[in-house]
């Protein structure tokens, strides 16, 4: 009767031990499986996104400038919300970035174009990272992701901190020199919310700058990203943005 | 019980201080903190109070209210796609009370300057967008002499 | 027109290369530099404390309350650089009211005062309770009584049980603290190894070196501190306890420094994307503070000099100089440090394609003045810390204090 019991003691405690084993081998199986996440566009309506065709920028800087002027961006050279940025690809393999006072003044003609393989214009402005780096070391909330999306920021919260702007990769945040809060690219929110495009969509004269909804697969928007092949900017930061760009080149960071 | 009667008493105090801290915390916090996520609901509210300055795409009928011609004009040429606030600025203000309120219009002696920042030669821009050299190109003239701004093709 | 507008059109001069527009601005000032500083003085007293308590390491045991009221005054000052950092000082109190989880700078509130009142504070109540009952009833200056008599919290009997009782939670609650200071200067370097997007802040061993650097630096000032109030008191210094403590301060060096070789030598092999921009702020923006100041004079120096007596035979006229000098030059090595991390990390562009300027400011809220103005403030505090609760005994006269403050 004892060893009867000893027995199936044993047998027991081995079954489980095995059961054990199995179910360790089989959870990365059973995890890969749930590796598919939906994004969030596929849950909430609406969902903002945002797109730049590259290869449609001339680089006139209408769009740093209605920036400036719908949100009160601070006239200095170094307080943007938005820029466009112009790289050069030289023959040497030498490539050459500049921006200057954030392309709102257009950009003159450079001097040795002769020597230029290739050379494009590429419009920054807030990312909409999905995992935003600034809200995540935001000490107090004042930084956050709207419903629809959005990354915004709290002036009657923000407490001047600056390590959003220490956190986000394209240096996309200013600190504003008289509200002594962080700022950024709101997506012209408040336009949104009334139903306009915001400012920079508005007066983009080629329709580089596509705004809409991600949730809506008819959308001009995911129309453009469906159709065109297009890439994120420093996609290893694991920030998931969600502004698309077409015609990125490697150059570009 | 005697010999950690000094403790007791640092405790009493330490949850005093705490408890008082909570309190005093819940007074503090904003109403609307922690309705939608970790921020002031009310924040999204005081965003979307900032005032619009460019009537946008959406007000074109408006425009076309009191500026027919040139909207029309606009809407079959090559200038299709650029908006009336790309050129004339924010006019916001100017559809809201279109009286008192005028947009600006480049004067004659800046348009080369003014028409160049899209179309002077520039090779960074795209390829097959339409760019002049402004330095041959009728040197001196204002674009407007011969090309008409809302249907430029001559 | 702002004076930092005015500084910021300066600075568009002085760029190099290209940087995202916003970046000109330099967003963390010295302040900022301080505040890894004397975090880093706090734990780093805290864990020469530790070491008698915890590890019974005897010598030390003169230095013991001396570490103690250090860890205590500049702990008091740290959040200090902070709040004065902030762009809406008086809105930093919502870092308690709402701290954002996922925020290592929010963490501050919690780890702050955790360690100030669980940590720091009980473990000197209960290390002085019995004298503080004591001057409860002999202090001759009323307000002061009155302070004592407060610190007693009503209770101004000292039972044989009662002390009992204290050393065993004293000793406790040093246990709990030596994690706790590692917490604490951890979670200062996180904040910096955090931040992904800047690949000079960014990798898993800055809260490692930033804690064994905070030792460096937390053991050679209360090394300095002793070394002077034992002097301004006219006392003999205890040369045992003297020489443990550099052991332990070239222990910590040695770590510090092997960490940060370690770290730039992984950096250079893997020489990822980023390694250009990094190599070119080494040689050009850092070349003094980080090659000279802090591997140099901050680093290699103290190691040979604190190495000397370890292979040498050397007077103890000669090991106190040594000692000296070897502080002094790992104070001015770690704050080196801290500003290379701090500031050189903002000098890059996030592009990798170009570098921004600083011009350190003298006066204003986030000059130098006000930096100064904050060690100095730590000083001041513990002056008085020193003042109400003396780290020895009065009787003592010439003879050295090897049995230390503690009174018995």
């Amino acid at each position: 009767m004892r060893r009867l019991d000893r027995r199936r003691f044993l047998r027991t405690a081995l079954g489980a031990v095995v059961a054990y084993a199995a179910s360790c081998l089989a959870a990365p199986l059973a995890r890969a499986q749930r590796f598919f996440r939906a994004p969030p566009w596929k849950i909430r309506t609406p969902y903002w996104g945002f797109a730049v065709d590259i290869t449609k920028c001339i680089g006139c800087g209408k769009c740093v400038d209605a920036c400036k002027t719908e949100n009160d961006v601070p006239r200095e050279p170094f307080y943007f919300r938005t820029w466009v940025e112009r790289y050069a690809i030289r023959k040497s393999g030498e490539v050459t970035v500049d921006s200057p006072n954030g392309g709102l003044d257009g950009f003159e003609p450079m001097r040795d174009e002769d020597s230029i393989v290739k050379a494009f214009f590429v419009p920054k402005l807030c990312n909409l990272c999905e995992n935003s780096p600034c809200i995540q070391v935001c000490p107090v909330g004042a930084t956050f992701k709207t419903e629809d999306g959005v990354v915004l920021i709290d002036r009657k919260y923000c407490i001047g901190c600056r390590y959003c702007i220490q956190a986000c990769p394209y240096g996309t945040r200013y600190y504003h020199p008289t509200l002594k809060v962080a700022d950024k690219c709101s997506l012209c929110y408040h336009r949104i919310k009334r139903g306009l495009n915001p400012a920079c969509v508005e007066v983009c004269p080629t329709d580089a700058r596509i705004f809409g909804d991600l949730s809506d697969p008819r959308s001009p928007l995911s129309r453009f990203i469906a159709e065109n092949p297009v890439q994120v900017l420093k996609p290893a930061m694991g920030t998931q943005p969600k502004l698309a760009y077409k015609g990125l080149d490697r150059e570009v960071r | 019980m005697k010999d950690l009667d000094h403790l007791l008493r640092v405790a009493a105090t330490f949850v005093v201080v705490t408890v008082g801290f909570l309190v005093v915390r819940g007074f503090l916090i904003p109403p609307t903190f922690g309705k939608l996520g970790h921020y002031r609901a009310a924040a999204v509210d005081d965003v979307k109070a900032m005032p619009v300055r460019y009537a946008g795409r959406a007000a074109r009928d408006a425009c076309a209210r009191c500026h027919a011609g040139p909207v029309r004009d606009r809407a079959s040429s090559s200038h299709r796609g650029v908006w009336c606030e790309t050129c004339h600025g924010a006019a916001g203000a100017h559809a809201a009370d279109p009286k008192s309120v005028k947009p600006g219009r480049p004067a004659k002696g800046e348009m080369r300057a003014f028409c160049g920042r899209c179309h002077a030669s520039n090779i960074t821009r795209p390829r097959g967008f339409p760019q002049v050299n402004l330095s041959v190109h009728n040197p001196g003239a204002a674009c407007t002499e011969c090309h008409d701004s809302h249907k430029p093709k001559l | 027109m702002d004076p930092m507008i005015e500084h910021l059109r300066d600075a568009l001069e002085k760029v190099v290369g290209f940087i995202y527009p916003n970046e000109l601005e330099l967003q963390w000032s010295i302040l900022i530099v301080m505040y890894p500083y004397v975090t880093g003085l706090v734990a780093g007293a805290f864990i020469l404390a530790s070491l008698e308590r915890v590890f019974n390491v005897e010598s030390v045991k003169p230095t013991y309350r001396l570490s103690l009221l250090s860890a205590l005054a500049f702990l008091i000052v740290a959040p200090l650089p902070l709040q004065l950092h902030l762009g809406h000082p008086f809105r930093g109190i919502e870092i308690f009211l709402t701290p954002n989880t996922s925020s290592a700078m929010a963490m501050f509130g919690f780890i702050y005062a955790w360690y100030l009142m669980a940590v720091i504070l009980m473990e000197i109540w209960l290390d002085y309770r019995a004298e503080i009952v004591g001057w409860s009833k002999t202090e001759p200056w009323a307000p002061k009584r009155m302070f004592y008599k407060v610190l007693t919290f009503g209770v101004t009997t000292v039972t044989p049980g009662s002390r009992r009782i204290d050393d065993v939670l004293g000793r406790a609650i040093t246990v709990i603290g030596l994690p706790s200071a590692v917490l604490l200067h951890g979670y200062v370097g996180f904040i910096f190894g955090s931040v992904k997007a800047n690949p000079w802040w960014s990798t898993p061993l800055m809260p490692v070196i930033f804690l064994f650097s905070a030792m460096a630096s937390g053991i050679a000032a209360v090394m300095l501190l002793y070394m002077f109030l034992t002097w301004m008191r006219n006392r003999p210094l205890d040369m045992r306890c003297l020489d443990t403590v550099a052991k332990f301060l070239l222990t910590a060096i040695i770590v510090a420094f092997t960490l940060e070789t370690l770290e730039t030598i992984q950096k250079a092999y893997e020489a990822e994307e980023h390694f250009d921009i990094l190599a070119l702020l080494v040689e050009g923006q850092l070349s003094f503070s980080l090659v000279f100041l802090q591997i140099f004079l901050g680093s290699i120096c103290p190691i040979i000099l604190l190495g000397l007596p370890q292979i040498f035979g050397v007077s103890d006229q000669g090991r106190k100089s040594l000692y000296a000098v070897s502080g002094v030059l790992a104070l001015i090595g770690i704050f080196a440090m801290r500003w290379n991390v701090v500031i050189g990390g903002q000098f890059f562009s996030k592009s990798l394609r170009g570098f921004t300027t600083y011009k350190l400011q003298f006066i204003g809220r986030e000059g130098l003045v006000a930096a100064i103005g904050v060690l100095v403030l730590a000083f001041a505090i513990l002056a008085v810390l020193i003042r109400l609760l003396p780290p020895w005994t009065k009787d003592e006269p010439g003879r050295a204090p090897a049995a230390g403050g503690r009174a018995s």
